[in-house]
């Protein structure tokens, strides 16, 4: 085939795509039939099967605030997914709870996908429910008020269009929440 | 031994028989077309660059103009770095190289400045979309929907021209490079459909294992190779020298078009997706050391003996470097790829490091030293200057390497404290500052390699070159 390919371009088209279709198909179109999960929304309502809770689709406030995200760019800097690693479990968790880790179930409905390759800043794959609105709002406006060292760019522009910024809270607040993981002492209670 | 003999000789035939073929053969200019753009926006993008590094340590800047913010300038530069520059060059540069090794004229000169004309309004677009925040969402696909079709149609419009030579060609040989090349034009097409159309059709972890199998083989199948093509091609060109072995050479080919594909999901190791697909990630990730050392090997032996070169041939300096740079981060990524490793490393700013030493320390160089060996050929003028060009290339290299061992040292510090978490995270964003303060200086001295490089270029296309610069085309 070697030598064949050296002097005959079908022979080597062929073979470079043959080659390049048979790791391709099986990474990208055979796992998601092999492995349900990754298309079946999570729903467990039997507490000893583990964490219980129900993944809901996003309203149409919501996918805006997630369109301003896109926009924004800010899945650059923060990641949406708890690792199978202890700290990651730690860092997502809330007030001495610790985060379940990110399972493909809790991201059917999320398109584009908003896992992200860089953490700049922290992960927010558990953020929902954590900060209130009246946190965020002065977070967008200029984040080193609230967290001094921080180097988030200020986002006014999202502040002073109150139905976008009412829109990516709306949308924060989904982050995580498929799963009922967290004690009773949200900013909301 | 025999058969060694006259394979070795192989690879030596097109190219050094394109020296002695009818130079006036060739036109050129979709060559000069894609060269002056992309050395444009190498530039341009550069600024960019500059920009958001100097938001790293001043967050403030430019805040409140939304156009300039972090999250539109990130994509612009990527984007402009990778379409704009690399592979726009790359592309010139093939356009240059291809009919060369072909004995013939560029199947269409025509369809080249048509594909160059078009290639630059989607760059256009792209500065447009990107700072207005018409983003799709997906890391390398960040484009809107009607610019991807636009590139779709161009790739063609290139594939076609590169083909039409190919069957064309009067040497029934194909030296490496031009395997090369024509691979980049198959994969590329079906690597780019599945990131930006058919991840469209996904959602969630499907869909991140499409962009990721996009994202990685973007880098893989579609610099690497083409990349190759050039460093194959220039290599024996600039040291006047036939490759080591054209035998290693398809070893190389043949398994980088076996195991590369494999590896998408590496980006997402400890993360929500399948575990035995990390793991064939992971093990495919680790084979990779195969065609590297292949190549790398080869170009290492075709040096043999004539290491002296490097004192004064700028281009062979950049080609060089950047095998070593294409060793290290080859070398990295199967490493980071170990799940112990990627626990550390993953989603600090080690990977920038790692991403920069592979697009700009391997790939950019082998087009910045195509680009000094071809321009003033095709525009038949000494280069303006040795001495700059030769400044550029310590400019790049002291910059890059400072840009490059300040990211690991600082990301890798990163990972561990984030593995503590007993460390509150903003600790560790403070903890940084010093790293990100080295980074923005190491990209001002890349940024004088850029201007350095791109002045010296444009110089010698106006005809600025000297009488004094002769001996630059006499040595050729």
């Amino acid at each position: 085939m070697l030598r064949k390919a050296d002097y005959s371009a079908p022979i080597f088209v062929v073979a470079a795509l043959a080659l390049f279709f048979l790791g391709g198909l099986l990474t990208t179109v055979v796992p998601p039939i092999v492995d349900k999960s990754w298309a079946k929304p999570f729903d467990n309502s039997d507490a000893s099967k583990g964490v219980t809770g129900k993944l809901q689709p996003y309203t149409e406030q919501q996918l805006r605030g997630r369109a301003v995200y896109v926009r924004e760019g800010c899945w650059y800097c923060h990641t949406q997914q708890t690792r199978t690693l202890l700290a990651d479990t730690k860092r997502s968790g809330w007030r001495g709870v610790d985060s379940p880790v990110s399972t493909p179930d809790e991201f059917v409905y999320d398109s584009p996908h908003l896992f992200g390759t860089k953490r700049t800043g922290p992960d927010l794959s558990r953020v929902g429910g954590k900060y209130d609105e009246q946190w965020h709002r002065a977070h967008f406006r200029n984040p080193r008020d609230l967290v001094p060292g921080s180097i988030m760019p200020p986002y006014p522009w999202i502040v002073e269009n109150e139905e976008e910024f009412q829109a990516v809270v709306a949308y924060l607040q989904t982050l995580g929440r498929a799963k009922n993981w967290r004690p009773d002492n949200d900013y909301e209670k | 031994m025999q058969s060694e003999a006259t394979i070795k000789s192989a690879g030596e035939i097109p190219v050094s028989e394109a020296a002695r073929y009818n130079e006036s053969l060739h036109q050129d200019t979709t060559a000069k077309l894609f060269l002056v753009s992309s050395i444009s926006y190498f530039f341009i993008v550069g600024i960019i660059a500059l920009v958001i590094a100097a938001k790293f340590v001043w967050p403030e800047l430019l805040g409140t103009v939304q156009y300039l913010s972090y999250g539109r300038l990130r994509p612009l530069h990527v984007n402009g770095m990778l379409f704009g520059w690399l592979l726009a060059a790359d592309m010139g540069l093939m356009y240059y190289v291809i009919p060369r090794l072909c004995g013939v004229k560029l199947w269409s000169e025509k369809l080249g400045i048509a594909t160059a004309v078009l290639w630059n309004i989607i760059i256009l677009g792209a500065v447009v979309s990107l700072l207005m925040g018409w983003n799709q969402g997906w890391e390398y696909a960040e484009l809107p929907l009607p610019l991807d079709v636009l590139v779709v149609i161009a790739w063609v419009m290139f594939g076609a021209n590169m083909f039409g030579t190919v069957i064309t060609r009067k040497y029934t040989q194909m030296y490496v490079t031009i395997w090369y090349c024509l691979g980049t034009v198959l994969w590329t097409a079906f690597v780019y459909l599945t990131g930006n159309f058919a991840a469209l059709f996904a959602t969630g972890v499907n869909q991140a294992n499409l962009n990721w199998m996009y994202v990685h083989n973007a880098v893989g199948l579609i610099f690497t190779p083409i990349g190759l093509a050039i460093a194959y091609y220039f290599i024996p060109k600039t040291s006047n020298n036939p490759l080591h072995s054209h035998k290693l050479s398809m070893i190389g080919f043949w398994s980088l078009a076996f195991v590369y594909v494999w590896t998408g999901a590496h980006h997402m190791l400890h993360g929500p997706i399948s575990q035995w697909l990390q793991t064939i990630a992971i093990v495919f990730s680790v084979m990779l050391l195969v065609p590297v050392w292949a190549v790398v090997y080869n170009f290492f032996a075709t040096m043999r003996g004539q290491w002296d070169q490097l004192r004064d041939n700028v281009p062979l300096k950049f080609l060089m470097t950047g095998v070593v740079f294409y060793l290290l981060t080859c070398f990295q990524g199967p490493m980071h790829s170990l799940r112990s490793v990627n626990a550390i490393v993953s989603k600090t700013d080690w990977i920038p490091g790692h991403a920069h030493m592979a697009v700009l320390g391997a790939f950019s160089f082998f087009a910045i030293a195509g680009s000094y060996y071809v321009v003033p050929r095709i525009f038949r003028r000494a280069l303006f200057s040795d001495s700059l060009a030769n400044w550029s290339f310590w400019l790049f290299l002291i910059g890059g390497v400072g840009f490059f061992v300040t990211l690991w040292l600082g990301g890798f510090w990163q990972g561990w404290q984030w593995n503590n978490p007993a460390i509150p995270f903003i600790d560790t964003v403070v903890a940084l500052k010093p790293v990100w303060i080295v980074r923005f200086f190491s990209g001002v001295l890349m940024f004088g390699g850029i201007v350095a490089f791109a002045y010296n270029i444009l110089a010698t296309m106006v005809g600025s070159g000297t009488e004094s610069s002769k001996t630059a085309a006499a040595h050729a």
